[in-house]
């Protein structure tokens, strides 16, 4: 038996395809990474060691901060709308008294399918200062606040992130809602049994026993708010100037536009750093709570 | 108000959230819909909110010849369908030598693709755009299609791998000695077998692969070879004068997608959100 599940030449066969792409072009370039941070090189001539010198003319970047606080707005826009109000929505819609869940699931799951490309021109046009729906809104309803929604320095990293919120809304809406299903219903009824008010059992109860989901999902929020750039790139390529760069945003242009090609390499491995720091703390977050 | 139409009013307040959201996750996609069948006139002044008084299907007979539409789609479904099937088989051909077969380093092997389960996409960009250069496939249907393949892997295989540890083991000793190869025992017995984890992950890719807009957005430059996401990034500067049709290429761009949704919902979402089980 051990022999014929041994065989060496099937095993080859099987294994090797997958193995031999997935390191060409997962593996070495992601090595490449590392290693061509600390060159100067602009990727065709060869390239200098320099150390770290990446790195400390990264620090200085005044890019850096922007697209830092781009990535944390971005995160936290995400993980508020989608987590915060994605629970609430799950809680009700979990309720067997709810009607029509079938419906609402499947309308919070559509844009999920979508193109990026054809929501972000949707919302290009929905945001139009003078044609856009937005705005229209406000002006049919009489409240006077018309914005200049992409072009606005300060709130146009909103909007943008405000958009990828709403795509994916449907699937951290979905993760969140199979996390209610899964807690045993008869926890929540004892809980309500002891006196607890819906609410509160919930507060006490349902949302404890969902750790695991709550982890999943604001690693999922967190990490692409730092990584975002589509959204950025259709909607204002960056701008106004550089206001809405963010760290991907920042490796496409050094790379890609100013042939930098070891300092966008230094910033991507940043942002793998920054993304692990992220993933481990909401890790220990949830997990801390659970000892408790 | 007795306590009991009380309740009932109390959770229809409760769901009135659920409601609203509705509204707010679907509205917007009918007024794409609604405005690919309006003239700018329509959209702007007369009637920017409801349905248009008048279907205008010229819109998408225009978006349909005058723009690159055919093109985008044929190259998308191409990219997708060859990415997507390669990669059900050889993750599936991996998973199956890693949780069947024995031998020596498997575990190893197994955890070497998980890792790759973790690496964001922005940290092969730049060497990936420079291989690709190098084996001179830049704007070619391998500049995709190839790293749609390996970028695929270590999730399918994770998945294929979970449901393949799960088959008793005496089916193999059933092929054994009844004398089926190796190689038929992974296509008669193992594969059907997978069926269901097949469907899953085939919807899972084909969508990601679909969709999938940065690597092309680097990787591809010439407007023969680019796939659908990429192509309809170019209509908003070009023909921003004529909303009704850029709604109709947004909405011919959506259809596909949606359709396969409504018809495969719960497959979808199992298989969108199946990567919790995984990764979680």
């Amino acid at each position: 038996m051990n022999k014929y599940l041994g065989n060496k030449s099937a095993l080859a066969l099987f294994l090797l395809p997958a193995l031999l792409l997935y390191s060409v072009i997962l593996i070495y370039p992601v090595l490449q990474t590392v290693v061509r941070s600390f060159y100067d090189w602009d990727g065709l001539s060869t390239a200098t060691f320099i150390g770290l010198d990446n790195f400390r003319e990264l620090f200085s970047d005044p890019l850096l901060s922007t697209s830092f606080k781009n990535g944390a707005i971005f995160a936290l826009v995400l993980a508020v709308f989608q987590i915060g109000l994605g629970t609430i929505l799950a809680l009700v819609c979990a309720n067997p008294k709810t009607r029509g869940r079938k419906l609402l699931k499947t309308a919070y799951f559509i844009p999920v399918v979508l193109s990026v490309t054809v929501v972000c021109q949707l919302w290009i046009a929905m945001y139009d200062p003078t044609n856009g729906l937005i705005n229209k809104l406000f002006d049919v309803l009489g409240i006077p606040y018309q914005q200049n929604w992409l072009s606005s320095p300060t709130q146009s990293i909103i909007a943008i992130a405000f958009v990828n919120a709403w795509q994916f809304m449907g699937y951290q809406f979905s993760l969140l809602y199979a996390g209610v299903k899964a807690v045993p219903e008869d926890y929540f009824e004892a809980a309500t049994i002891d006196g607890c008010g819906k609410w509160r059992a919930h507060w006490h109860v349902t949302l404890p026993l969902m750790r695991e989901t709550f982890k999943f999902c604001f690693t999922i929020a967190i990490t692409s708010g730092i990584g975002a750039f589509v959204q950025m790139l259709i909607m204002t390529n960056g701008g106004p100037g550089t206001t809405n760069y963010t760290m991907t945003f920042m490796i496409y242009r050094y790379a890609f536009m100013e042939s930098n090609y070891g300092y966008a390499c230094a910033v991507s491995v940043l942002l793998v750093l920054i993304s692990l720091v992220a993933t481990v703390v909401i890790n220990k977050v949830f997990d801390r709570g659970q000892h408790a | 108000m007795n306590t009991k139409a009380f309740r009932s009013f109390g959770s229809f307040l409760l769901q009135i959230p659920l409601w609203l959201y509705f509204i707010v996750s679907i509205y917007p996609l009918f007024w794409m819909i609604s405005y690919s069948l309006k003239n700018n006139d329509e959209i702007f002044v007369t009637n920017p909110f409801g349905l248009p008084t008048h279907f205008r299907f010229e819109n998408y007979v225009n978006a349909w010849t005058q723009f690159n539409i055919p093109k985008y789609f044929m190259n998308s479904f191409i990219v997708s369908i060859i990415s997507t099937l390669f990669i059900l088989l050889l993750a599936l051909m991996f998973a199956f030598a890693v949780a069947r077969m024995q031998w020596k380093f498997r575990s190893a092997v197994r955890t070497y693709m998980i890792v790759g389960m973790f690496m964001p996409l922005q940290v092969i960009m730049i060497p990936l755009a420079i291989l690709v250069r190098d084996f001179h496939l830049t704007n070619t249907y391998g500049a995709l299609i190839i790293p749609y393949i390996a970028i695929g892997l270590p999730f399918s295989t994770m998945v294929f791998y979970g449901f393949l540890v799960s088959i008793p083991r005496e089916i193999e000793e059933a092929a054994c000695i009844d004398g089926a190869s190796i190689y038929r025992l992974f296509a008669q017995v193992i594969l059907p077998l997978a069926l269901p984890a097949i469907a899953t992950i085939a919807i899972f890719q084909f969508l990601n692969n679909w969709n999938e807009f940065t690597l092309a957005y680097i990787l591809i430059s010439d407007e023969n070879m680019k796939t659908l996401p990429l192509g309809l990034l170019f209509f908003q500067g070009s023909y921003s004068t004529d909303w009704g049709a850029m709604g109709a290429v947004m909405t011919i761009a959506s259809i596909p997608m949606v359709l396969v949704y409504l018809l495969l919902s719960e497959q979808v979402e199992r298989a969108m959100t199946v990567g919790s089980a995984v990764k979680g």
